[in-house]
């Protein structure tokens, strides 16, 4: 490997793909194994799957759009894109269970009023549980999050790929700096959160310092690699 | 029964890093020594002793309760695995001696889970005093597994080999999830107030054995019917029989196995 002015431009880039992520997760509407019972709000699944499945459908809309064009802009909108459709549409059909099989009304029992529909909240969460559903403002902040996570990845693709020049190489050294930053945020917010209304989300300055350290750590070591012969 | 019972950690770890790296030098010795890829099953079994070690390293840390389920922390031991294989082997090839991989991927994987294991008890404050031995020791088995099954699949440690025929192929997916399954599912599956050591390492041996026959049916198309079937047969049989060791020690541990019989007729 030659050391110079790029290789600084690429660990910068890793850098900045692994903060976007580990900030990203606070974002998500993540409700764990109560939220699959419909007793919390949010997605009923964990961080670590959703952060992957966001993260990972935007990095195959980037190495896409990377096929056709060595634009920056383009192939970092194109990851947001699509990890933002994923993480849209598994909270929409999420939301169709929520509403037409379990049949609990959307609430959230962090804030009192929606931050964006103005809508009460408290009148709808059940006794003995902490909001249901996808509320409105869990569904903008699940976006936001999912494009972060998305534009994340494939900020982590894009200087991977132009140092090795391996698609199948560069995707999984992005999946494996994807889930360390991901688990570590994740433990940052213990697991659940509803998105940036919720009072977890003022931690973000630790998942920032941990994540930073981390991905420093990650991207020495992945512009030291080559694409083999 | 005393099979992995009780076993001191420190041990379990030694068994672990020795077991696995003796392995897959074996196995590569022996595949360039005789010319030939039907050794390529040794880099399977190297991985069990790896696993073994991971699966009681995710016992030691999720025993405190991390909050965000146990697969969380799987899948950081083989992102971070993942990442000190490519590194190592790297790392290797460009030293000129493709012997050295092993040892790099275990220093970088060793440091770099130790640094993670700090910044979880630093920064996110888990104050989990087996943190940062036990990220350490996830980091080094999930890389070893990870090299060990790579190594089964594609038979040579040289880098080209193994970004070809695992890679690129992308058998990787399939070692990426099934080493999950054997390092994350085990306690997973037994966690409790009744979980025993013997029990969760018993199943992890089990996935482990599913893992190589996996690698084994992969083995087929990158090195042929010998080392594939030879694969296939021995994780068949050391699934089957920790199957039936798993099933005799749930039956030891529950308080009853009992029919639940068909569903009852419907009444009015």
């Amino acid at each position: 490997m030659n050391f110079d002015v790029n290789t600084i431009v690429y660990i910068l880039e890793i850098l900045i793909g692994g903060l976007l992520v580990g900030i990203g997760v606070h974002f998500v509407p993540v409700g764990g194994a109560p939220a699959a019972m419909a007793q919390a709000a949010g997605i009923g699944t964990g961080t670590v799957q959703l952060a992957a499945g966001s993260g990972l459908t935007g990095l195959l809309a980037a190495g896409l759009m990377m096929s056709v064009t060595d634009n920056l802009w383009l192939i970092l909108a194109s990851g947001a894109v699509g990890a933002g459709i994923m993480m849209g549409s598994t909270m929409l059909t999420g939301s169709w269970i929520y509403a037409y099989a379990v049949g609990a009304p959307f609430a959230s029992a962090k804030v009192n009023y929606d931050p964006i529909t103005g809508f009460s909240q408290p009148p709808y969460v059940a006794p003995g549980t902490v909001g249901q559903g996808i509320p409105t403002i869990c569904f903008v902040s699940g976006l936001i999050g999912g494009m972060m996570g998305g534009l994340g990845g494939a900020m982590i693709y894009y200087p991977l790929y132009l140092i090795n020049g391996n698609a199948a190489l560069s995707a999984m050294f992005a999946i494996g700096i994807f889930l360390v930053n991901a688990v570590i945020a994740s433990w940052n917010i213990q697991g659940t959160i509803e998105g940036f209304h919720d009072p977890k989300f003022k931690k973000w300055p630790f998942a920032f310092k941990a994540c930073a350290i981390a991905s420093i750590l990650l991207a020495i070591a992945s512009v030291m690699i080559t694409g083999g012969a | 029964m005393a099979f992995l019972s009780n076993v001191d950690p420190k041990k379990l770890r030694v068994y672990g890093l020795v077991g696995s790296v003796v392995g897959i030098y074996l196995g590569a010795i022996l595949n360039s020594a005789m010319d030939t890829n039907v050794f390529s099953f040794i880099g399977a079994i190297a991985a069990i002793f790896a696993v073994i070690m991971g699966a009681n390293a995710v016992r030691r840390v999720c025993a405190y309760g991390i909050g965000t389920g146990v697969p969380s922390i799987g899948m950081l031991a083989l992102g971070m695995g993942i990442i000190a294989v490519m590194f190592g082997l790297s790392m290797a090839e460009t030293l000129g001696s493709v012997l050295l991989g092993p040892i790099i991927i275990l220093i970088y994987a060793g440091v770099f889970g130790y640094i993670i294991g700090v910044i979880a008890n630093k920064v996110i404050k888990f104050n989990i005093p087996v943190m940062e031995e036990g990220n350490s020791d996830l980091s080094m088995a999930g890389a070893m597994a990870l090299l060990g099954w790579s190594f089964a699949i594609s038979g040579t440690l040289g880098y080209a080999d193994i970004l070809n025929d695992v890679l690129m192929t992308g058998y990787i997916a399939i070692i990426f999830i099934a080493g999950g399954l054997a390092i994350l599912h085990p306690f997973n599956a037994n966690l409790g107030p009744d979980e025993k050591q013997d029990r969760t390492l018993v199943n992890a041996v089990m996935c482990a054995g599913i893992a190589m026959i996996t690698t084994g049916i992969a083995a087929f198309m990158t090195q042929g019917l010998a080392a594939g079937l030879l694969q296939l047969v021995i994780g068949f049989v050391i699934w089957f029989y920790f199957f039936k060791m798993y099933y005799r020690l749930v039956k030891r541990d529950a308080s009853a196995v009992v029919g639940t019989g068909l569903l009852p007729p419907t009444v009015q």
